[in-house]
């Protein structure tokens, strides 16, 4: 079954001078994470935007559970490269965000508030402001307000991207974890994920399947499926087998095109 | 003591600007050790010698100011001594009292009103552009005319009716760096930020609550510093151009008759008047804007 559904969508920029994407069309199915791997400035944050209707396309649609998306919707929920969290507001606060929009009552708002910054290892720094916390922690912030809206879709725009090599494989093993986690998992929060990412290890790692996007005017170059079985680690992933067959078949992809 | 002394030397340092607006990232244990290391930090400083140095300098000028001034110029130079002594003099008699509450009820009243009008304008002009271009031409053309030129026109547009004119020098003088820091401040909103909140389904009062006024503030507050010498400049030159009241009366009364130590108490008092307001600013900027309050 097919949660978001991508068809014929064509964003231009600069009045249709540039072509970021055209026609494409691709489908998030329930309960998987796919991952959208592409070369910088294909548009994969516009696409990202455009599912969440912060962004309007030039053409073509966007449907999640068959309705038209038009402005951003409760049950979906976004984590930003940039983290975006409000300076001015601690931890907590910044955590309580989305939920206190959503129109929680109090008591419910302070208990998922516990729940999730616990969940991503904030436990503790409730009351630090974001600018006392390393680029990992506030993005764990940053997921932790995503997820406290117990959204059933997360859309993370290269959540990891501005961070360091190590810190971001901590990350993503700690979004293995919690995605695999079967209460969240199975139980309503996100069972369905768009991860848009420009690194192939972190599509591998993360994704159950990788739409490899061409470069401008970016289509589908191709959809593979990540063969290996969860629960997975980084390392678990990074020692499978398959992952450096997978690496080599979205290598070639991307580097073809770009060589053209 | 410690803490004003520590505010005083991080102000001397470079201290709040509008550029502190990002943060930099570090650890909340690098945070607390740097709290921590505040106190040898001013340590350090007595010992390598800034306060005494500043100290020193002013008990020099001072110094030299009493002994030598009067030998140089009777009738200016008159010696710190006969300052205060003058200032005592000022107060026996209640002058001072009187002319220094009639001066700060005016500029309380003036620089409220420009405060209120100035965020107001400033935000609603930072948040929506037809009204920003309608104002822009306006905003721009009052803000470059010299403000004392000003002065005489609405010395005559109040008819010369007691404080009126006086408040409306002083709302005049304070409201530009308001209203226009306001508004470069709403206009300078991280746009990622702005997203963010879309992304979440804001209101737009919850808009202006949790992103617009918080984000402003930096400058906001700037705009608050740079209004509060322009007010004090307006409260004076009203007061020596539209009607002889408050502390600038007695400057006048005393340079005419050339009582110069009575002179400068007044002048003493607008100064210290300055250093006051700008202290209470800090303070509230310590309530409203905790995030600015950190070591760089």
């Amino acid at each position: 079954m097919n949660r978001i559904v991508v068809d014929g969508a064509t964003k231009r920029f600069g009045f249709g001078a540039l072509t970021v994407f055209a026609e494409l069309e691709l489908e998030v199915r329930d309960k998987e994470t796919l991952c959208i791997l592409g070369p910088s400035g294909c548009g994969k944050t516009t696409l990202l935007r455009c599912m969440h209707g912060l962004a309007r396309l030039d053409d073509g649609r966007v449907l999640i559970d068959d309705v038209e998306v038009r402005a951003p919707r409760r049950n979906v929920a976004m984590v930003f490269q940039h983290f975006g969290l409000m300076p001015w507001k601690r931890v907590a606060e910044n955590v309580a965000y989305g939920v206190e929009l959503a129109g929680l009552a109090r008591e419910q708002v302070s208990e998922r508030v516990s729940r999730y910054t616990e969940m991503v290892g904030l436990k503790g720094f409730e009351r630090s402001y974001p600018y006392q916390l390393s680029g990992g922690m506030q993005q764990r912030a940053g997921l932790a307000r995503a997820l406290a809206l117990e959204p059933d879709i997360l859309l993370m725009d290269e959540p990891f991207g501005s961070l360091d090599a190590q810190t971001r494989e901590i990350l993503q093993d700690e979004l293995l974890r919690i995605l695999q986690t079967p209460g969240v998992r199975g139980g309503g929060a996100p069972s369905t994920v768009v991860f848009i990412t420009h690194s192939i290890e972190e599509a591998i790692a993360l994704g159950d399947r990788i739409v490899v996007l061409t470069s401008r005017p970016a289509r589908v170059r191709e959809t593979i499926t990540v063969d290996i079985p969860r629960p997975r680690t980084v390392a678990g992933v990074v020692a499978h087998p398959r992952f450096v067959e997978l690496r080599d078949q979205c290598w070639r992809l991307l580097r073809e095109r770009m060589t053209a | 003591m410690t803490e004003t002394v520590t505010r005083q030397a991080r102000k001397t340092e470079g201290g709040v600007g509008l550029g502190d607006g990002l943060a930099p990232t570090l650890d909340p244990e690098v945070a607390v050790v740097r709290a921590r290391t505040v106190t040898p930090d001013l340590r350090r400083r007595l010992l390598s010698g800034d306060l005494a140095i500043r100290a020193a300098s002013v008990i020099a000028v001072l110094a030299i100011w009493e002994f030598f001034g009067p030998s140089l110029n009777r009738l200016i130079l008159r010696p710190p001594s006969q300052i205060v002594a003058a200032f005592f003099d000022l107060l026996g008699n209640g002058e001072l009292q009187v002319a220094l509450v009639q001066s700060v009820r005016m500029m309380a009243i003036g620089f409220s009103i420009a405060l209120v009008a100035g965020l107001f304008i400033g935000i609603a002009s930072g948040r929506w552009r037809i009204l920003f271009n309608v104002l822009d031409p306006w905003v721009s053309a009052l803000y470059s005319v010299p403000a004392v030129a000003l002065v005489p026109l609405i010395a005559v547009a109040f008819r010369y009716e007691g404080e009126l004119p006086h408040i409306a020098t002083i709302a005049l003088f304070a409201i530009f760096p308001i209203l226009i820091n306001t508004q470069q401040g709403v206009r300078n909103i991280d746009p990622g930020l702005m997203e963010v909140a879309r992304a979440f389904n804001t209101s737009e009062r919850r808009l202006w609550l949790d992103v617009i006024v918080p984000s402003a503030m930096p400058f906001i507050l700037a705009g608050v510093r740079l209004a509060i010498g322009r007010a004090l400049i307006g409260m004076i030159v009203a007061q020596f151009l539209i009607s002889l009241l408050g502390l600038g009366y007695l400057i006048v009364v005393y340079q005419n008759t050339f009582r110069i130590d009575k002179m400068f108490v007044p002048v003493i008092v607008v100064s210290a008047l300055g250093v006051v307001l700008m202290g209470l600013v800090q303070f509230v900027e310590g309530r409203v804007a905790p995030w600015l309050r950190r070591e760089q």
